[in-house]
Order: C-alpha cells, then structure tokens, then sequence
C-alpha cells in the first residue's frame, strides 16, 4: 500500500503523538523519518522537563503546588517569551498537557516530580528522560497500529489543486526517489539548529520542514528566534555543544564566575544583581557579546571558573545533585578529565550552543498551516514560546500539538473524497529537483556548501546580531545559492547510503531557513528576548523607543521570501 | 595519525580492510591540535567528506544517547560518537549479519511495522 490517511513526517515525540491520537481515531498512519525511528531527532536529548501546573499535577494524584494554578503557569510562559508568544497556542499547552501526561502514566511511563524548575514562579512540572520519553511514545504508535518508512528523506510536499496530498523524497537505502500519498500530512521534523556550528541539536534537524512548509505555501513565523544554551563546551571537538560546565555552575545554583579574556566578570555590566544566574538568555547574549567585542577565549568563548571556591566543593556535587553520578559520566561520556581541570583552578572555555528553534511552521491550535490538507506541530512549529522559552515548556508542546496535528489531520482525511489520492501537480518538478546534484557532474561538493552556511548562520545569526552583519550575509547567502545550492553534484554515482546526495537535500533546507532567518532578524531592529540587536544595546539599555509587538511572517513569493508584520493578539494577557 | 576500517559496500561483497592515513587535523580543517581529541564519528565525516566520497556511517546526536553510531571498535561494539580518536585505531560493522553497508548496520526498533522501499512493495 502507498496511500495512507495520514501521513507524518519525523519520529520525533511530536510526530509519535500525532501518530498516536490520528491512528486512534481509525485512520491508517504513515510515519516517515529521515534516520531511524527512536534513534534519531531531539526528544532522545532532552533533559526531560515536561511543565505542568501544580494543579493539573495534584488532579493526576501526583504531588503539587495547589496555589500553582493554569493560569500562573500560562502568565509566566508568556512573560518569559516577552509576551510575543502566541497567546491561544500557550493556553492549549497550559490546558491540554495533563491529559496527555495522565496517558503516559497510565501506560506505564514512570515520571518523577520536578522540585525546582528554572524560570517558572513554582516547583513545576514533571520529568521523563529524554530516552524513556522517546521509547514510550514508539511504544504507543506501535500499539495504535501505525507504520513507519525509515531512512527516508522527505524534501517536497506533493499537492493537487492546492491540497497537500503527500509527500516526495529519497530513500537513502535504496537510492530510490519516491512519491508516498496521504490525504493529510503532518509536519514533525524538528527545529533547524544543526545548521549552526556550535549546537545541541542531533545531525538531523536541517530544516527540511520548514522548506516544505515554504513551498506549499505555509508561512514561518518569528524565525529570527533561536534559543541559545549558555556555558556549552568549545572544546576540545569531541565534547563541542556539551552542557555540562552550565550545569556544573549556573544551571545548578553554583557560584561559577564568568570571565572574559582580562579576568573580568562581565555579567555585573548585564545583571549586577544575579550575575551567572541570570537567565539563560541573558547569559548567552552577555558572552556572545565579549566575543564580539575582542574580549573572548581563544577558541571563541568565555571562561567559566570556579577557582574561588574551596577545591572539594565540587567533589560534593554528585551527592546532592541528580544530575551527576559519582564517577562523572555525563550521557556517553566520561567528564573525569574536566572535572579534574576545574579542581586544579583550570577556567574551562565556554560559548552559547544553538539549542532550540522558536520560530517555525505558523500554526494555530489544530496544527493546521492554511495549507488544505497540511498540519505541523512540536518545533517545527513557530509561534508558542514567542521570543524564549521555559524549561520544559517543549515537552508540554510536543505532546499537545501533537495530539492537535494528529487528530485534525485524522479528521480532514476522513472528511476527504472516497478515492484515494495517488497523483500530484508536482510530482515531475520534484523529483527532478531531488535527482538533480546526484545527476549533475561538474558542480560543488555539498560538504562544501555546508560548511559555508554554518559559517554564516554561526556568524550572524547568533545570539548578538546587527545590521551591518545581517545585510553583509544577506548578500553572502545569495552567493551560496547562486553558486553553491544551484550547483551542488554528488560525488558518488550510487544513490544507495549517498552521504554527498543526502547534505545536498539538507541544505537546499538550510539555505531557505537561513534565509527566513536573515529576514526576520533584519526586520526586527529593537532587541527581543533571544533576539539581541548590538547595533543598539547601550549599556544594556536601548535607545530606541519601544515598538508595539509584531510577529515576523515569511511566506514564498516566487523565487524569493517575502515579509510581512501582525500585531501580537493579546486574548489572554497584556504586557503590564 | 592511521585508522583502519572494515568495508563493505553491501549485497555479495564482504567487508575488507582498508587503511586511511590522516593529515594533521588544522590541514583537514578540523579545529584541533591532535586528533586524539575528535571521536571516531569526525574522523568519519571527515574521511567521506575529503577522502571517499562513497563512505557510509550513522551519525545522530553526537553525545551518546541515541546509539544510531554504534560500531565494533577495537574489538568492541560502541558507540562512535563518544570513543576517542587513536593512532591505528580499528573499526567494523556491529555486526556482520546485520551489515547494511560499510560501518551502517540494522538497527532499526520498528522492523515489524515498518513498509520497505518501492522495489519491495507488493
């Protein structure tokens, strides 16, 4: 069979729910992931926060803060993202998130109880590993009768008459390039991080949703907002992106002091008060910005010491801390060596790591795009945490929008024309474009282009940008697509497990996202939450006059990106 | 800097032996000084990237935790992503039942419900 009611698009715990609850209704369900379904995507690596209000946990039987209502849980959500989060997409994360908690439980998901979570104004929420999280959703989906395609890269949205009917993509085992038909898709592909060059995000989350999304005619919402991790590691390469020194010191509540190059502790120019503890935002702004200026480390970051503090003090840390085990392994590796650095008085280099794309897919509560036909939901979707995001704020949101997606996409299928459908509009355009860098033979190696974006998205799309910059990569990216996307070749014939013909189709991805991205942050000239324009911090105080609060919209005209502005609609709160 | 890897490109053809010699790391613009701190996983992008085009490796979430990297290392079945880099190191498929191609093996946890590829439909 290669029609299906449903089809998803990445395995993600987003894309698991949506699988889930469509399949539940009765629709027949086609998971289709890039890798491997539950080794691969960003639920594996998540820390395993899932918010909830003390209330909602209290009505689960599990322990809570009975003051800790839904509504204080939406208000801090939309204060932390400098209220530009989508007011009706916070409140159905707020509302819907114990059900779907209540679900995992019931299954027999264990989940412990959050006793502090960072951000929030209450001990909120639950936590579920990123690993078990992965497990018990593909547990689920496999219950609910739904199928999967591995090793399928989905590049192109097929559609007829303006509905999506499917999707077109590369079978990286076999080399084959295929049309796979649903009466409805669903989005689930994740963020775009791994476009930057010091992340946190898996390989696999290029963007390929976001393109998808761009060429049916979806609009991306507020891509300029990237949410940065501050104190990852730079070096050395093996543990590039680790979180480990952040949660060594400021995640944890210790006195780790920031240091630029001179020995300064800068943070008393950003927060005098909080200083390390400021909020992860503020941190990865303030150290992004001692590099800008020429104050930074040799490999690009700052230091972290915790050189004033008693040496022992860190050998007490895996004892009251269940973050770390007695002998240092932290996910796969052994930390014994940094630890031991930081005992003997060694700063530890460290920079902001691209952790978590805000802007997206534009949705609204049913995950619907617009798009007859095509749904998005978890990070590929946009607009949620507006300019920031809590911590545990995307394990609500998987799981909700999921639901959302997968059971309205369930139902625009049942609602459909009996026949299946089993041809598109575009099915010749797209599979032209996919085979064209394995068929073409002169041309530029995709690595290399690659490389070139992450360059660019590293350099003006960090967690400090300005104009001069954004418009000198602006120009710089249509040099990239000109003579680097439009002439990608393969250097491997064999279609089969062709890395060459694989980068190729991620960057075509990356190009648009970054592209989005550049506009979006051109567009928005007063600093925003995550989004921090240098060109007009003065001694952290702007100096321009505050602007009314508008989303950044980016849709497909033709050959290029257009941008539009709408104001934030407050249905729930207005900023104070 | 020398690692060897047993490849296979699949089908009838068994995996054989083939040595890589590696220039120092700055030459192959990767940021270290010794190769030594890169793991097996950045040695093979690095390898199909400048040296065989037609190389085949996993790679996910590069801290150890989705296991889509495993390989035998050494002698032993671990994962790329988290084992470091060193002179003469030696790496084959996890398994050769499960050999797919070159250092890619079947790892999938949804073998039952998935739906093979267009050659293999009905």
């Amino acid at each position: 069979m290669n029609h299906w009611d449903v089809i998803i698009i990445g395995a993600g715990a987003a894309g698991l729910a949506a699988a889930y609850h469509a399949r539940s209704t009765g629709a027949s369900v086609l998971v289709v992931n890039k890798s491997l379904v539950g080794r691969s995507g960003a639920t594996i690596t998540s820390g395993g926060g899932v918010s909830l209000a003390g209330t909602s946990a209290i009505a689960l039987g599990l322990d809570g803060d009975p003051g800790d209502t839904e509504e204080h849980f939406l208000h801090d959500t939309l204060r932390a993202g400098a209220f530009l989060g989508q007011q009706d997409l916070v409140e159905a994360m707020v509302r819907g998130i114990g059900a779907e908690i209540g679900r995992l439980i019931a299954a027999g998901t264990k989940v412990s109880v959050t006793p502090r979570a960072p951000g929030h104004s209450s001990g909120r929420g639950i936590r579920i590993p990123g690993p078990s999280m992965q497990s018990a959703m593909t547990a689920a989906a496999l219950r609910a009768g739904a199928r999967f395609r591995e090793d399928f890269q989905s590049t192109t949205l097929l559609t007829r008459d303006g509905t999506v009917v499917g999707v077109a993509g590369l079978d990286r085992r076999s080399g084959q390039v295929e049309a796979l038909y649903g009466r409805s898709v669903v989005l689930a592909t994740g963020g775009s991080t791994s476009n930057w060059g010091l992340r946190t995000a898996p390989e696999e989350l290029s963007g390929e949703g976001h393109l998808m999304a761009l060429d049916a005619g979806a609009e991306l919402i507020d891509m300029e907002m990237l949410q940065f991790l501050p104190c990852c590691l730079v070096a050395p390469d093996m543990w590039r992106g680790l979180q480990f020194p952040w949660i060594l010191g400021p995640q944890s509540g210790v006195r780790a002091w920031l240091l630029n190059r001179y020995g300064e502790r800068f943070m008393a120019r950003w927060d005098a008060g909080k200083m390390e503890l400021a909020t992860r935002d503020v941190v990865a702004a303030a150290s992004a910005t001692e590099v800008r200026e020429g104050r930074g480390s040799p490999n690009g970051g700052v230091y972290l010491s915790w050189a004033h503090l008693p040496r022992d003090i860190v050998d007490h840390f895996p004892r009251w801390s269940h973050s770390f085990s007695s002998d240092w392994r932290w996910e796969g590796f052994d930390m014994t060596t940094l630890v031991e650095r930081i005992r003997a008085g060694h700063a530890i280099e460290v920079a902001p790591a691209a952790h978590f794309s805000l802007g997206g897919v534009r949705i609204d509560v049913r995950g619907q795009t617009g798009v007859p036909g095509l749904y998005a939901c978890g990070e590929v979707a946009g607009g949620l945490h507006g300019a920031n995001r809590l911590s545990g704020n995307a394990g609500a949101q998987v799981l909700v929008q999921g639901k959302a997606a997968g059971v309205h996409a369930a139902r625009f299928a049942a609602g459909g024309p009996s026949a299946p459908p089993d041809r598109a509009d575009n099915w010749d355009r797209a599979a032209e474009a996919i085979r064209a860098p394995l068929l073409r033979h002169e041309g530029v190696a995709p690595s290399e282009v690659k490389r070139r974006l992450t360059t660019l998205a590293s350099g003006a799309l960090g967690p400090v940008r300005d104009g001069a910059t954004l418009a000198a990569a602006r120009a710089e990216l249509r040099d990239i697509v000109a003579n680097g996307v439009g002439q990608m070749a393969c250097r491997q014939r064999d279609g089969a497990w062709n890395r060459d013909w694989s980068d190729a189709l991620e960057c075509r991805a990356g190009a648009a996202v970054l592209e989005a991205a550049l506009i979006g942050a051109e567009q928005r000239t007063a600093s925003l939450g995550a989004h921090r324009r240098h060109d007009e911090r003065r001694d952290g105080e702007s100096s321009q006059p505050p602007q009314p609060l508008q989303h950044g919209l980016v849709r497909r005209a033709g050959a290029v990106l257009e941008h539009r502005r709408i104001p934030v609609a407050f249905t729930s709160l207005a900023p104070a | 800097m020398l690692i060897r890897l047993r490849l296979g490109r699949g089908g009838a053809d068994e995996p054989l032996w083939r040595e890589y010699r590696l220039p120092p790391p700055l030459e192959a613009g990767i940021a270290a000084a010794d190769w030594r701190e890169t793991s097996v996983s950045t040695v093979l992008q690095y390898l199909q990237r400048a040296v065989d085009p037609a190389l085949a490796y996993s790679l996910s979430c590069r801290r150890g935790l989705c296991n889509v990297c495993a390989m035998r290392i050494d002698g032993d079945v671990r994962t790329a992503c988290t084992t470091a880099m060193r002179d003469g190191i030696e790496v084959e498929p996890a398994h050769d039942k499960l050999h797919l191609r070159d250092t890619v093996v079947e790892l999938s946890l949804v073998r039952k419900a998935r739906i093979a590829g267009a050659d293999d439909l009905p």
